[in-house]
């Protein structure tokens, strides 16, 4: 090193007074500073906060009747203007029903624009048989408060990503997102083009009609196209939505991209019928629907557990819980059952916001609903919603805000 | 509610490794998180069929088994364990040298190599380049040197044994270049690295850019297998097979006192009783939001002012999942560097102008230093670039989508036009993280990664001489990219585990006092 001699200053040795001196100068900085508050508040982080509040507390503003389902129009109870979103995103609403808390999601159906408003709309179809729909269409009232969370989810358009020409396909309630996308087409919130070809068992049957027809009639950029099974019209498709009718709706062997969102079943039907079109995969979008009722039914499920009981040991900072779980239900439903603040969204493995450790024993998780992380199945973390018991757990989840 | 000796809040980078030290010192400690996963930035995120990196470039100071670098000895000694791969190149960058003419380079790793390489871009620069690298380790051996000296270096050392460390080392990168009448070209190209620590050559000083360039040009830089979340996983799950507690879903709303010193936290799972508490937490937002604001020090309020409470690296950074290989695409390089000019003060202006003037970013595809990372026939790229806190500031929700995604397109265009690489009509999954991401996951202010700017007066070695004078309440410390380290996930690593070292002294002290 002796060779090296590096002078950046005018003389050498005053640079060493100039290191030595650093912490002097940088004093010297600090007390020529004022002694002002510290406030701790930043613009960016005030708006990322109003864009993803830890949660929501609504009230029900009106109800709207159509056919078996009600549409809920939710307001901020503050009175202020809710998070903005992305058309076809959805909010989890958290309910204690009897001695449980439950979540579920629901697509938002109004246009975003609506949310400037402070105002927010869900629709939920009557489920016979289901615990949760069918107690919110009959003890839901206007001024009830509901606990969501901000809206969230991938289901939506985006320009990089999509075909400027969408095809939508919708069954049932999965019209929602849809609707939602439509109306942010509409008001110029969202520029591409939506063919919506929407599945219904009869006209009678069809969720927002007038809507859909209103809007199509109004934005040239949105069309909709009725596809009844049980019901031989005119002005209506009749049947399974199919490749066929897929490719008869496409505008001018354009490019195009199908988004769809329906019910379990109509995933099951389409499934070889998208596989016909030849798409590559970024060109076919679908909600996430929920986790299986029918594990057992589940490529790779253990057959020897099922419909066995298990005892769980839930930890949560320094809480602790020993409840029951059933086999045949995911984790987060004994959770859910327990009245146990679990955090959880999407219940389809996907939004990831469940993710706890698993500490002792074994769960099934279907192939459709793995969306681990790498490091998260190699150290044990699962996403309770989609994992079912398959022994005694032990497991540690997450706290919650709300 | 039991009671703990340390509480860790914030199980990113810093905290994390502070945890590990707590634990490994007998010490019993609750690491806190207020997300349902670690590491702050150190995370990963899944889309589709992808899995995505979202903010580590190059683990630098890391190095081969049979070189260690300060990291790689770190995890060594917590335990921590997992697999790695090399970035074998340094960079290309694709601009121009600051006199105008078109720059367009790639260096590798490797002192020779780089050297080597510099020749041919820059013919006789060699005899300067090993000058260079000479005063580099020479600040390195320094450093080590003051560090061990824990606060106690003595002078006659310093000056007998690293005089070009004490001539050099508080001036700015720039005039070091000038005095050792390095080649402007040179200097453009070795200026590469000035985002990595947010602060341009003017105003960098330059014993901090000669330990970070030297680490990652002889050591080269690793990236986990799995995503930083592996590492942060990694991190976590040893800690707790150390005896260590761990929360998640946990945040901290306020640090409690009894008198002047820290007896507490409250969070939404309850208030913990603890000792000591190590925060990886911006100070600005302890000092404004956390604590009582009559234990706040004048000369904290005076440190906070100084620095004009503005932030270094607010993040903007948009991710790719891309249905084609990067050998489809034309991508041979881990990491591009894309800018305008290779003149480091005139691109920061650029940047603090807003996304009209910005035009510099980072293009990275994971895919090439570790093939695996997505499914076959697929690969991952990011661009990274900064964000202006003013239009961030006063961005509505309603224009906030389209406007994140306007200034993405911008970074796809310009690839395609510095380099013919066009990502578009191949994206099957794409994010795009603003400063309000980063702000909204990692709490920071301004959605900075970078902390404060160790710019000029505030530089890393001015930090590490003044450890003992900044934040001085009792039984609470930050640690982080706010700390003495600056920014990056060596120097949070680092940073924690130095910070612990401290308040494990402080404890024992402390004991010791009370008997």
């Amino acid at each position: 090193m002796s060779d090296l001699n590096v002078k950046v200053g005018l003389i050498g040795k005053l640079d060493m007074l100039k290191f030595k001196n650093m912490s002097k100068t940088r004093e010297k900085a600090i007390q020529a500073a004022p002694a002002s508050e510290i406030s701790g508040v930043f613009p960016v982080n005030e708006n990322a906060k109003a864009l993803h509040p830890d949660f929501l507390e609504l009230t029900v503003d009106n109800i709207i009747v159509r056919n078996d389902a009600k549409t809920f129009v939710l307001k901020n109870k503050s009175g202020t203007p809710l998070p903005y979103f992305r058309a076809g995103q959805y909010i989890s609403l958290k309910l204690p029903l009897d001695d449980s808390l439950v979540t579920r999601s629901y697509s938002l159906c109004s246009s975003p624009k609506d949310a400037l408003k402070g105002r927010y709309a869900i629709t939920v179809r009557a489920n016979p048989g289901g615990y949760v729909a069918d107690r919110l269409l009959s003890d839901m009232k206007v001024g009830d408060t509901v606990i969501t969370s901000a809206p969230q989810g991938f289901f939506y358009y985006e320009d990089l990503r999509d075909e400027k020409q969408v095809i939508g396909l919708a069954g049932g309630s999965g019209i929602t997102p849809f609707l939602s996308m439509a109306r942010a087409i509409c008001d110029g919130i969202e520029d591409f083009e939506l063919t919506l070809l929407y599945g219904s068992r009869t006209e009678e049957d069809i969720l927002f009609r007038g809507e859909l027809d209103e809007i199509a009639r109004v934005c040239p950029k949105f069309k909709v196209i009725h596809v009844l099974s049980d019901e031989e019209k005119t002005g209506f498709e009749h049947g399974f939505i199919t490749a066929e009718l897929i490719q008869k709706y496409v505008s001018g062997g354009r490019p195009y991209s199908v988004f769809l969102c329906g019910p379990e079943a109509m995933y099951k039907f389409l499934e070889p019928e998208i596989k016909k079109l030849g798409l590559p995969e970024r060109r076919f979008r679908r909600k996430l629907i929920d986790v299986t009722k029918t594990p057992w039914e589940c490529a790779g499920y253990p057959q020897e557990a099922k419909g066995k009981q298990f005892s769980v040991t839930v930890r949560q900072g320094p809480q602790e819980w020993h409840i029951i779980a059933s086999s045949d239900e995911p984790v987060l439903v004994a959770l859910e059952r327990a009245g146990i603040k679990a955090p959880s969204r999407c219940r389809a493995g996907e939004c990831g916001w469940c993710r706890s450790r698993l500490l002792e024993g074994s769960v099934f998780i279907p192939q459709e609903n793995e969306m681990r992380r790498w490091a998260d199945v190699h150290y044990a973390y699962i996403h309770p919603c989609c994992s079912f018991p398959t022994s005694d757990l032990i497991i540690d989840i997450p706290g919650e805000f709300y | 509610m039991p009671k703990y000796d340390i509480v860790v809040v914030g199980a990113g980078n810093a905290g994390l490794s502070a945890a590990l030290q707590c634990q490994l010192a007998g010490r019993k400690t609750l690491l806190i998180e207020k997300h349902n996963v670690p590491g702050g930035a150190a995370t990963s995120f899944v889309r589709g069929r992808f899995e995505i990196e979202p903010s580590l470039h190059e683990l630098c100071d890391f190095g081969p088994a049979d070189n260690p670098g300060d990291v790689r000895n770190i995890l060594d000694a917590y335990g921590v364990k997992l697999d790695w791969y090399e970035c074998k190149d340094c960079f290309r960058i694709v601009s121009r040298y600051s006199d105008g003419s078109p720059m367009d380079v790639t260096m590798p790793a490797g002192i020779e190599a780089f050297i080597d390489k510099m020749e041919v871009y820059v013919p006789g620069s060699r005899e300067k380049m090993e000058q260079l690298f000479a005063l580099f380790q020479e600040v390195l051996d320094g450093i080590s040197y003051i560090t061990a000296s824990k606060g106690h270096a003595d002078s006659k050392v310093l000056q007998a044994d690293y005089p070009n460390m004490l001539r050099t080392g508080a001036y700015s990168t720039k005039k070091v270049f000038d005095a050792l009448k390095l080649p402007k070209k040179c200097q453009d190209i070795l200026s590469t690295y000035w985002s990595y620590l947010g602060v341009d050559m003017e105003h960098l000083a330059f014993i901090h850019y000669a330990a970070m360039v030297h680490k990652y040009i002889s050591r080269s830089a690793y990236i986990p297998a799995h995503t930083s979340h592996q590492l942060s996983t990694a991190m976590t799950e040893r800690f707790r097979e150390l005896g260590g507690d761990v929360w998640f879903g946990c945040r901290a709303e306020e640090f409690l006192f009894r008198g002047d010193r820290l007896c507490g936290v409250r969070t939404n799972l309850g208030v913990i009783d603890c000792d000591y508490v190590l925060a990886n937490i911006n100070p600005d937002i302890i000092y404004g939001k956390m604590m009582p604001k009559e234990l706040i020090p004048e000369r904290e309020k005076k440190l906070s002012a100084a620095r004009g409470r503005i932030m270094g690296g607010r993040m903007f950074t948009a991710y790719f999942c891309l249905d084609a290989s990067p050998e489809q695409l034309g991508i041979q390089d881990y990491s591009i560097f894309l800018s305008s000019t290779a003149d480091s003060a005139e691109e920061y202006r650029r940047i603090m102008g807003g996304t009209k003037t910005n035009d510099y970013s980072i293009f990275l595809c994971y895919n090439i230093a570790n093939p695996d990372f997505s499914p076959k026939g697929t690969c991952v790229c990011s661009f990274t670039t900064f964000g202006a806190p003013d239009e961030w500031g006063r961005l509505s929700q309603e224009d906030y989508f389209k406007f994140k995604t306007d200034f993405a397109k911008k970074f796809l265009r310009n690839l395609k036009a510095k380099t013919g690489i066009d990502l578009t009509g191949h994206i099957e999954e794409m994010e795009i993280a603003s400063p309000w991401t980063f702000a909204r996951f990692l709490g920071v202010p301004e959605g900075s990664v970078y902390g404060y700017e160790t710019r000029d007066w505030d530089g890393m070695m001015a930090r590490m001489m003044m450890l003992g004078t900044d934040y001085p309440i009792k039984g609470l410390r930050p640690v982080g990219a706010a700390g003495p380290r600056g920014d990056g996930y060596s120097a949070t690593i680092i940073c924690g585990q130095l910070m612990a070292a401290n308040a494990l002294k402080d404890l024992k002290e402390w004991e010791g006092g009370n008997k």
